[in-house]
């Protein structure tokens, strides 16, 4: 299954990954404008910041759209007949996304670290916070692709969760922007500690309580992976 | 026996321009009705959501930007429409085969133009009204409305309506047009100086901007909400209504093509 996602990605694959480079590497260039004054601890949030947001969205959102996109062809049906565990095919298509995903993470950090000239420190705590990241973000996705049988409700769930993701919870700025009541929603959300456990992994000190967060992670992971499974496996 | 001659409708005149248009007009708006929660729900998200979470993004913004915060998004859901939705709905046409059909119906080229232009301003400009009066009171800010607030609303809704429409009929490829409205709507919020003064920006991007319309189009609202904003409103105008008619061209003469 992993090689059948990874043939029928060829033909977008490569303009994709541009894309997906540019827009985590913009999008902390970007919300730098937005602040008046730059202060090196706010500068320090945005570089941390981005590898995150480029991770969500290609699990939370094109994940889904390409399931949704499959059920909108007729080839969801075709796809589920096809003699491999239903669960193996999910984690496949999870497994490639996250794939996907990395590279325009790094992009994203090394650009911003760049432009913003900040330090890092890499811990190895780096690759379990990625790959926990991206496999939570590939889980809800595909519990939100299976779960929702409408295609154009699914798109439409994905926009708003990216929409939420980018401009409401503390990922590129401080907690301490935020009012309180948003920050406790986000402490119950994956979004925010996404952004903890790479962080914590990429500086020393602006995070703690990071355990917390890994926590918070495994449990959504687990929860997507769950509910995708069920939605799969249902008859139809 | 031979039939008598019948008189067919005058196929031209102003009469079968504007009864074109009113159709064309209602046409959108009853394809669009089914997608009208969403589109009013995108409209309060990109407007009112934007004018709240660039107070997060940098709490105690100063007044200028402050000042910004506020128009800023009313200017970005005039555009919405016209720059996002427009060649997606279009796009959507070539997918499902109806482009041809809608381009066959007999309404002159320049009615049908402008009848998407009346859908952009009629969706736009309550969702602007809105942003401004959410925005105003969330940031404290006194708008002193203008006569030249009608003309730049206007100005502003066309020029990103037309664009939009020249990009869509330009493109063949569905899903090249729908990836050029994305890129369009990341460079207007983060790469133009729209929601954010442009000292806030590289000052080489600053000066790109003046050449595209994004920045002028800022400039016109905002110069018509505070008195004496800018020094600079004629050029604004003047590169504005110079991608107003590039763009309208574009598109009328795309409309037109033989295939």
């Amino acid at each position: 299954m992993l090689r059948f996602e990874a043939l029928s990605a060829r033909a977008w694959f490569l303009p994709y990954l541009v894309i997906q480079v540019l827009i985590g590497a913009g999008i902390s260039v970007l919300f730098g404008f937005y602040v008046p004054r730059l202060t090196p601890e706010l500068a320090a949030y945005l570089v941390t910041g981005a590898p995150a947001l480029a991770l969500i969205p290609v699990g939370l959102a094109a994940l889904p759209g390409l399931t949704a996109g499959q059920k909108s062809a007729g080839s969801y049906e075709y796809l589920r007949s096809l003699p491999v565990p239903r669960l193996a095919s999910v984690a496949a298509t999870a497994t490639f996304f996250t794939g996907l995903a990395l590279p325009g993470a790094a992009a994203a950090l090394f650009l911003s670290a760049l432009r913003y000239d900040v330090a890092l420190s890499l811990s190895p705590l780096l690759v379990p916070a990625v790959l926990l990241t991206s496999v939570t973000a590939a889980s809800v996705g595909a519990a939100i692709g299976h779960g929702i049988g409408n295609p154009l409700l699914t798109n439409l769930l994905t926009n708003v969760l990216l929409f939420f993701v980018i401009l409401y919870s503390p990922i590129l700025f401080p907690e301490s922007h935020y009012p309180d009541w948003l920050v406790q929603v986000n402490e119950w959300l994956p979004f925010t500690h996404m952004a903890s456990v790479l962080r914590d992994a990429l500086t020393d000190g602006l995070v703690t309580d990071v355990a917390r967060s890994y926590a918070v992670l495994a449990a959504w992971a687990a929860a997507g992976l769950a509910l995708a499974g069920v939605a799969v496996s249902r008859r139809g | 026996v031979t039939a008598a001659p019948v008189a067919q409708p005058l196929r031209a005149g102003a009469g079968f321009w504007l009864e074109g248009a009113g159709s064309m007009l209602r046409w959108h708006l009853t394809g669009l009705r089914l997608l009208l929660p969403v589109v009013v729900a995108v409209q309060l998200l990109m407007g009112i959501g934007f004018v709240f979470a660039i107070g997060l993004f940098a709490p105690e913004l100063p007044p200028r930007s402050a000042f910004f915060a506020v128009t800023g998004p009313a200017v970005v859901t005039l555009l919405n429409v016209g720059l996002i939705l427009g060649p997606q709905l279009i796009a959507q046409q070539r997918i499902d085969g109806t482009y041809d059909y809608v381009r066959a119906l007999p309404v002159p080229r320049s009615a049908a133009a402008a009848a998407w232009y009346g859908v952009t301003v009629v969706v736009g400009l309550p969702a602007a009204a809105a942003t401004l009066a959410v925005g105003a009171v969330h940031y404290d800010v006194g708008l002193v409305l203008s006569w030249r607030l009608l003309p730049a609303l206007l100005l502003t809704t066309y020029t990103g309506a037309m664009i939009g429409y020249a990009t869509a009929h330009a493109v063949a490829e569905p899903r090249v047009t729908i990836f050029v409205s994305q890129l369009l709507i990341f460079v207007l919020l983060g790469f133009a100086p729209v929601n954010f003064p442009p000292e806030q920006m590289p000052g080489w991007l600053a000066e790109l901007n003046r050449a595209f319309p994004f920045l002028p189009m800022g400039t016109v609202v905002r110069d018509a909400l505070d008195e004496g904003f800018t020094s600079s409103l004629l050029e604004s105008y003047v590169v504005l209504t110079a991608w107003a008619g590039a763009a309208t061209a574009l598109a009328v003469v795309l409309l037109g093509r033989r295939r």
